[in-house]
């Protein structure tokens, strides 16, 4: 607000400007501060290694390019990236375990196949060990363990959007709350900024493991625990974005009798909409991989798929299960990047 | 002259905003509003002129309680401002500020509807829907200020600052107020458009009969468009009186760089013409 007229409030006894004290940028607390924290980080990093962590890195990248014979890290991972391939799409299955399988009518898509096998087995009578030959007969569906992984995915993807929709409905109440200038209380306020610091500080995993022993193996634990999760980030954002808002426009709505939900609503809501749908996508896109994750023990999804076949040692399988999942996750930020330009644009 | 006359027809009919021995101290010591006292009568514009930090901004949002006194009275109508009556009040007074403080990230639309947000039902309120009335109400007054339907779905932060004003009148006219409150309407608006947009504000609180607090710190703007000038220096009324009384003498007044004394002179104050 340019104003040609000198201030008219009694100022201070005024000081020539000789005499005046110019704020510096930092003062030695800042930089005691900054020393501090280096120190700590020195400390720190022994403790957690990353000397050792660096040495190995590089004898990895030097065994790489051939400057070195071999090194640890590129074995163990090498070994674990060979084992993935080729990423298994069929399903087999071994007729001797089926009786219930029609011959002549088999389900779409599969065919049985005959495998000879050679074992060698000692004849108890001469001690030598003589070839057996056995043939076991699979029930083979070429594209089978993709659609059933398909299938885990879609699960999960519900399971994610559910954990999203629960985390919103639960955030805004607690938002309106936990913002000082909305809180009907400062005592709700700071219940509802504890509550929401609680939901944040426990990791959805153990969430959902206490979950699953009340709500039994399945999707139920999963979406409720990354749902409060997702709430204990949301309602933090949501209120943090109603407190930064611009007044002036609350200001002006308040003068003409508007009551404080009506102002949220006029002129808090279209302010914050744009960061509010961004927050909202991240924690939809969080909640997929993390759905993959809080599987492990045992909240549904593709993650109890994953656990399943990796404690089986099927490698294949459980590339086909990551691949899967960077393919949702890529294609989920594909779209949303899309819809937020959308929406904010 | 036509304008003093108008003011002065103010003086026989009971006043519709009294302010009586207003005090506002903030906790630094600075006094904002040192006793001040005048009354307007229905359908004036009056501008509260002074330099920054005068005291203007803190009178006009004690109003409409926007600022807590420390003492005194006001009165609008029959109603004395009370907590019990600042809804009430808020109902029928307006505001126009200085930065506009519209929603820039809402529409031109909005921005005007939102002036009804404290009488449309509730739950029209939070859908954003707004009911016909208000909707051709609005369209109306976007109108009357100057713009057309195709500012209706841009977004308030596109427009220039003359039409961002444009639309913050036409937000304060939606409900058709009995007091319009501008402070400082076009501090941030080049000197010609200034002038549009006073004169705007003018002609739109005279075609409504609604009486306008206007606080300004130009005195050529000053002179131009009120009805009477009140002059503020340091919280207190130093000058009262129509635009052809505000001579150099009490320009001096206003804004002399000399320490002033704590009481102004008093045949400056033109008190019994609006009492
Ligand atoms: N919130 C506040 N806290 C402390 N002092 C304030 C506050 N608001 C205004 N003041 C002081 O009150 C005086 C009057 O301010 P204001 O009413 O804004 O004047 P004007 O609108 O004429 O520029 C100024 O000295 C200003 O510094
Ligand atoms: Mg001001």
């Amino acid at each position: 607000m340019p104003d040609p007229r000198a201030n008219d409030a009694p100022a201070l006894a005024p000081r020539p400007p000789g005499d005046w004290h110019l704020p510096a940028p930092y003062d030695w607390r800042a930089a005691l501060a900054v020393l501090l924290i280096g120190l700590a980080l020195i400390w720190s990093a022994q403790r957690v290694e990353v000397d050792r962590m660096l040495r190995l890195t590089g004898e990895a990248a030097l065994a790489q390019v051939g400057l070195q014979e071999e090194s640890q890290v590129g074995r163990g991972l090498g070994r674990m990236f060979g084992a993935l391939f080729p990423f298994v799409i069929e399903d087999r299955q071994e007729v001797a375990r089926l009786p219930n399988l029609d011959r002549d009518a088999l389900p779409r898509f599969t065919r049985i196949e005959t495998i000879e096998t050679t074992r060698y087995v000692m004849n108890s009578e001469t001690l030598q060990a003589e070839p057996v030959v056995e043939s076991k007969e699979y029930l083979v569906h070429p594209f089978g363990y993709l659609l059933k992984v398909a299938d885990k995915m879609v699960e999960t993807f519900e399971i994610a959007v559910w954990a999203t929709i629960i985390a919103v409905l639960l955030s805004i109440p607690l938002a309106i709350l936990g913002a000082r200038n909305y809180t009907p209380h400062p005592v709700l306020y700071t219940m509802s900024r504890s509550l929401v610091s609680f939901l944040r500080s426990m990791p959805e995993l153990i969430i959902a493991m206490f979950l699953v022993l009340g709500y039994g193996f399945g999707s139920i634990a999963g979406y409720l625990a990354l749902g409060l999760h997702g709430a204990g980030f949301l309602g933090k954002f949501y209120a943090e974005d109603i407190e930064a808002a611009d007044r002036k426009p609350q200001e002006a709505l308040t003068a003409l009798g508007a009551g404080k939900l009506r102002v949220l609503r006029a002129a808090v809501l279209p302010q914050v909409a744009p960061a509010y749908v961004a927050y909202t996508l991240y924690i939809l896109d969080r909640n997929v991989r993390m759905a993959a994750v809080i599987g492990l023990v045992g909240a549904g999804g593709i993650g109890q798929e994953l656990k399943g076949r990796y404690d089986l040692f099927e490698y294949g399988h459980v590339g086909t299960i990551l691949l899967a999942i960077f393919l949702t996750v890529f294609a989920l930020d594909q779209v949303s990047a899309r819809l937020r330009a959308r929406l904010i644009g | 002259m036509a304008r003093a006359a108008l003011a002065q027809d103010g003086g026989g009919v009971q006043p519709h905003l009294s302010f009586a021995h207003l005090v506002r101290r903030f906790p630094d010591g600075v006094r904002a509003l040192d006793d001040v006292s005048f009354t307007v009568p229905k359908g004036q514009f009056c501008v509260v002129l002074g330099r920054s930090g005068s005291g203007k901004t803190t009178l006009l949002r004690s109003v409409n309680g926007l600022t807590e006194l420390d003492g005194g009275t006001i009165r609008m109508g029959d109603m004395d401002m009370s907590d019990a009556t600042l809804r009430a009040i808020r109902r029928k007074v307006a505001m126009v500020h200085q930065s506009f403080n519209l929603v820039e990230r809402a529409s031109v639309a909005a921005n005007v509807l939102s002036g009804a947000v404290a009488e449309a039902p509730s739950w029209r309120v939070h859908l954003g829907w707004y009911p016909a009335r208000l909707r051709a109400r609005a369209c109306a007054v976007l109108h009357r200020v100057g713009l057309d339907e195709i500012h209706l779905p841009r977004r308030a932060a596109a427009l220039s600052g003359g039409q961002q004003q444009r639309v913050g009148i036409a937000r304060a006219l939606l409900l058709d107020p009995e007091v319009i409150l501008a402070d400082e309407p076009v501090a941030s608006l080049d000197p010609a458009i200034s002038r549009e947009i006073l004169a705007l504000l003018r002609d739109v609180a005279r075609e409504r009969g609604a009486t306008v607090l206007c606080s300004l710190h130009q005195t050529d703007l000053a002179r131009e468009f009120g009805d009477r000038i009140v002059g503020m220096r340091q919280g207190r009324v130093v000058f009262d009186g129509p635009p052809a009384r505000f001579d150099a003498a009490a320009e001096a007044a206003l804004y002399g760089a000399a320490e002033m004394p704590m009481r102004p002179a008093p045949h400056l104050i033109e008190e019994p013409v609006y009492a």
